[in-house]
């Protein structure tokens, strides 16, 4: 998996970007709910001095400020809310959401036939697949049972009973998000739970006999099992009797001879798993052996995106570039290096030498053995002194994470001679650190790195934990779309209220594209324009970066119209939450790496901070709405 | 058959036309409006109605107030404004000495709606339960209220139905009840007595006057006017949002020269001499008749027989029986 630098971050440089608060989580909610208060203040004048008039439209708005803190608040009681819970939750089992859970049930019985047997990665394919189905399943029901409930109960009147009792807006709001959530933990729970036990059971497959059995030198047995699921592996028992298979599609089984001489083959390991990884800080050295930031460039991959990650600070114009981290390349057969050094290196995290994973990119500048691959090296190193391990060698697997263990005791020099080295008392300096270097043992081909390429693994997570973090993420989503949804249908109609959610639901999703744009329309970069330029070009078949070919005055009014259409969606899309990134969890699930927790937090506080925000809108619209009209 | 008799003679001598039983009528005024009046707008502000226009009422405390008029007169307008259900376009509307928009005057007030909009997938304790809970009843508390009124609407067989199964007369009552949940001070009751048969009806009216009694304040409005005949104290007639007229029930509905006699066992001998009388004081005797039941009595009668005394019920061509079993319960 391919992080970026916003990956990283732990929940408090997220919320207060130490050095760059402009940038910062914490800003930008504050912007955004102040912003919300002043207009809300504004709109509610406009409309309330339209009707009654300057001075009586001032007193409307003041009144409705003060009944929010003086009364509605401290009025607000647990057990209306509460009841009002339990309604909208009986109103949506009542009305039969439940049978969504059947249909997913469904959904995966019959994915079982789709999702392809002979992909080299099924535990990617089936965690992905469940975790993407429930994504959308839930996001779309929490869309309608959120949008419709509230114009229903106004347009049959049921709310007349509702509100004529002394219930606060504060708790109607409250009741409707806090029931529908509940609505949606209780669909989640029976899905995760299916689907948990779908990939489980999905994988779960037994080889029974094995083949060609040869005994090689010293006792070892070396073998093949038999062809289940579209695979086979080949294995090795130690003269002790135990064994394990090669690692095929992501899994490798234990093998043991028993006394009588048969072969027991166990269930498959290592496919659902939870790494935790330990990153290390990244530099590179360039082919003379100097200091580089960033390695060499083998293309334009960071052209675009990654604006996201600078908060106000984008949106004002004052960070500008791309914030997307590329892969550095390292040129073999040169002293060219990336050196990685890793903190906490402690043998009480690392007891049986450095379990590291390796998942590096290859940049072939001629063809070579196509056969055997690219080999790199890897070379252990004392952050401060010359001391270092022989470099060992290793062939590049392009494609998935290869798992490595670096031993503990490992021959070396000290810069004066050779000998066996202790990593623990050798290699580390005082400060826990250590150093990995990566090197490219083949001339002029290139191997990729970045900082999440490769990482220690002191430890890992089962993958239940993970999963359950995984529909955490959904879940957080869920309450995010709800309270949307209960926004919108304090002042829209049913339909409307959805469709306004569905919207901003989708342009959360595409809030990097529209950055992307913005930029190179600040920057002048020519990449289609916006939505009119790219009308006309569409219209008129021109490529996306000649010159837009229509008269000076029309390409004028044309590039003005359009930067005023970009500018007003970048401002909705920087409001609106970062829902690619909760989705992209469910990819750290796939690729079984654990969810960081600080991830999880973030996430969770964001989806606290707009619930916060819709929950205020929909207090002051309720508020302000005559129900009878 | 001829034993009951009624006199209605044109003078203004006798004075003797029954008053209704005085209610204890507190100083302290519950509603009042001053000078409202609402104008319904269209989505761009275009006036649509005006559908009310400078209302000036006082409701006191411990009176039954009707508010009258026909379809689009405004009744409803009113009592929407009075709920805060509406903001008025000019004027206000105090309840309790509070601006009718403030939340707080819900716990003193109960509101039978129109229709009874309920949810129909709760049912009738699980209704009364949930808008006990919206009042921060207690758990007992709530059960102990939601017994007394399933027993005091008569739901008690159907108490663990959903409403979706009820008939109209049955959510009417579950609609009775919710509004009653609080023990209110003020009811607030639109249309009551819509979807009710006629036993239901009586049982409405008779629940409005012992509300009345107890010291409540209500407030209808109908357009059923033998109703509103029936039980209210005052009424104020609005007609296309204006009020038309303003005042108490017995003093609006007398005819000041016409005297009614109702009396018992007289013969024909004696009604001859009782218009010689009323003739000789220079009145103008209109008619001596045997007085007429109204429908509803008829049919209660009919009704509270039958239970009485289960079985078919023989019926005259003549309809007398009926006509004899009506002027007996009269006389009482």
């Amino acid at each position: 998996m391919f992080l970026q630098p916003d990956d990283f971050w732990s929940f408090k440089e997220w919320l207060l970007r130490p050095n760059a608060f402009l940038e910062s989580a914490l800003l930008q909610g504050i912007v955004l709910i102040v912003l919300a208060i002043v207009l809300g203040l504004i709109v509610g004048y406009i409309i309330s001095s339209a009707r009654y008039g300057p001075g009586e439209g001032f007193y409307a708005v003041a009144r409705a400020t003060r009944d929010l803190l003086r009364f509605d608040l401290p009025g607000t009681s647990f057990r209306r809310v509460m009841a009002l819970a339990r309604l909208a939750f009986k109103e949506a089992i009542r009305r039969k959401v439940l049978f969504v859970v059947g249909l997913f049930v469904v959904v995966l019985l019959l994915a079982g036939w789709y999702l392809n047997p002979e992909s080299d990665d099924p535990a990617r394919l089936y965690i992905s697949f469940v975790l993407t189905a429930t994504n959308y399943l839930i996001l779309a029901l929490a869309l309608f049972i959120s949008a419709f409930s509230l114009p229903a109960d106004i347009k049959n009147r049921t709310i007349y009973t509702i509100v004529t009792k002394p219930v606060r807006a504060t708790e109607i709001v409250l009741g409707r998000m806090i029931g529908f959530i509940g609505v949606g933990t209780l669909m989640l729970v029976p899905m995760g739970l299916a689907s948990y036990v779908f990939v489980v059971r999905g994988l779960r497959h037994t080889h029974n006999e094995v083949a060609d059995v040869k005994e090689t030198s010293g006792g070892r047995l070396v073998g093949e099992t038999d062809y289940v699921q579209m695979h086979k592996h080949t294995f090795t028992i130690d003269s002790d009797g135990l064994g394990l298979t090669d690692i095929v599609r992501g899994h490798r089984h234990v093998v043991t001879r028993d006394s009588d001489g048969t072969f027991t083959i166990g269930p498959p390991t290592g496919a659902l798993r939870a790494r935790i990884p330990s990153y290390g800080e990244i530099e590179f050295l360039d082919r003379s052996g100097n200091v580089d930031e960033k390695g060499i460039d083998v293309g334009n991959e960071q052209l675009a995106g990654g604006y996201g990650s600078a908060g106000i600070a984008r949106f004002a114009g004052i960070v500008r570039e791309a914030r997307k981290m590329q892969h550095g390349y390292v040129e073999g057969g040169t002293l060219g290096a990336a050196i990685y050094t890793f903190d906490q290196v402690t043998p009480e995290r690392y007891p049986d030498g450095f379990p590291i994973d390796i998942s590096i990119r290859a940049y072939r500048s001629y063809k070579g053995d196509i056969e055997s691959g690219l080999r790199g090296s890897l070379t252990m190193k004392h952050p401060d002194k010359p001391i270092e391990s022989n470099p060992i060698a290793f062939v590049v697997d392009e494609y998935d994470i290869d798992e490595k263990v670096l031993p503990v005791e490992i021959e070396g020099t000290d810069g004066e001679q050779t000998r066996m080295l202790n990593a623990f008392t050798d290699l580390v300096n005082e400060q826990g650190q250590m150093q990995i270097i990566l090197k490219c043992l083949d001339r002029s081909q290139y191997l990729g790195a970045t900082k999440s390429s490769l990482y220690l693994r002191p430890s890992e997570n089962t993958f239940a934990w993970n999963m359950f973090k995984a529909y955490a993420s959904i879940w957080l989503q869920m309450a995010m779309v709800t309270a949307f949804g209960v926004m919108f249908s304090t002042f829209l109609s049913g339909p409307v209220a959805m469709v306004a959610t569905a919207a901003c639901v989708l342009l959360g999703f595409s809030a990097e594209q529209v950055y992307d744009t913005r930029h190179y329309i600040d920057v002048g970069i020519s990449r289609g324009g916006g939505p009119i330029e790219s009308m006309v070009r569409i219209l008129r078949q021109d490529a996306m970066t000649t010159e837009l070919d229509v008269d000076t005055i029309a390409a004028k009014v044309i590039k003005t119209a359009d930067a005023g259409i970009v500018y007003a969606l970048d401002a909705i899309a920087t409001s609106l939450p970062n829902l690619p990134k909760m989705v992209g969890t469910a990819e750290y699930a796939a690729s079984g790496i654990d969810i960081f927790a600080a991830l999880l937090a973030r996430h969770a506080f964001a989806t606290a901070g707009y619930c916060l925000l819709a929950f205020l809108v929909s207090y002051f619209f309720l508020k302000s709405r005559e129900i009878a009209a | 058959m001829a034993n009951d008799a009624t006199v209605v003679a044109d003078s203004a001598g006798i004075q003797s036309s029954p008053t209704p039983a005085s209610p204890a009528v507190g100083s302290g005024v519950v509603i009042e409006t001053r000078n409202l009046s609402k104008i319904y707008r269209d989505f761009w502000g275009r006036k649509k109605v005006h559908a009310l226009k400078s209302l000036d009422i006082e409701v006191r405390q411990g009176e039954i107030f009707g508010l009258l008029g026909p379809n689009g007169s405004g009744k409803s307008t009113t009592i929407k404004l009075i709920l805060g259900l509406l903001f008025p376009t000019s004027g206000r509307v105090l309840v309790f000495d509070k601006d009718a928009t403030e939340t707080q005057k819900n716990e003193r007030i109960g509101y039978l709606p129109e229709e009874s909009y309920l949810y129909k997938f709760l049912t009738a304790e699980e209704t009364l339960d949930f808008y006990g809970r919206l009042f921060d009843m207690s758990g007992a508390e709530r059960k102990k209220r939601v017994d007394e009124l399933i027993q005091l609407v008569g739901l008690q067989g159907a108490r663990h139905r959903q409403l979706r199964e009820y008939s109209k007369g049955m959510t009417r009552r579950v609609g009775l009840a919710q509004a009653l949940i609080n023990n209110p001070d003020l009811i607030l009751l639109d249309e009551p007595t819509t979807g009710l048969d006629p036993i239901g009806s009586r049982e409405m009216k008779d629940l409005i006057l012992s509300l009345r009694d107890q010291g409540k304040t209500v407030l209808l409005c109908s357009h059923q006017l033998a109703d509103v005949q029936d039980v209210c104290d005052r009424v104020a007639i609005l007609h296309q949002g204006e009020l038309k007229e303003l005042g108490r029930v017995s003093d609006l509905l007398k005819v000041q020269d016409v005297t009614e006699v109702h009396a018992r066992g007289l013969s024909e001998d004696a009604k001859i001499e009782i218009a010689e009388v009323i003739r000789r004081h220079g009145g103008t005797v209109e008619s001596i008749d045997n007085p007429t039941a109204t429908m509803e009595d008829l049919f209660l009668n009919i009704v509270r027989e039958s239970e009485a005394r289960p079985g078919a019920r023989r019926v005259s061509s003549t309809g007398e029986s009926a006509a004899g079993n009506t002027g007996s319960s009269e006389g009482a």
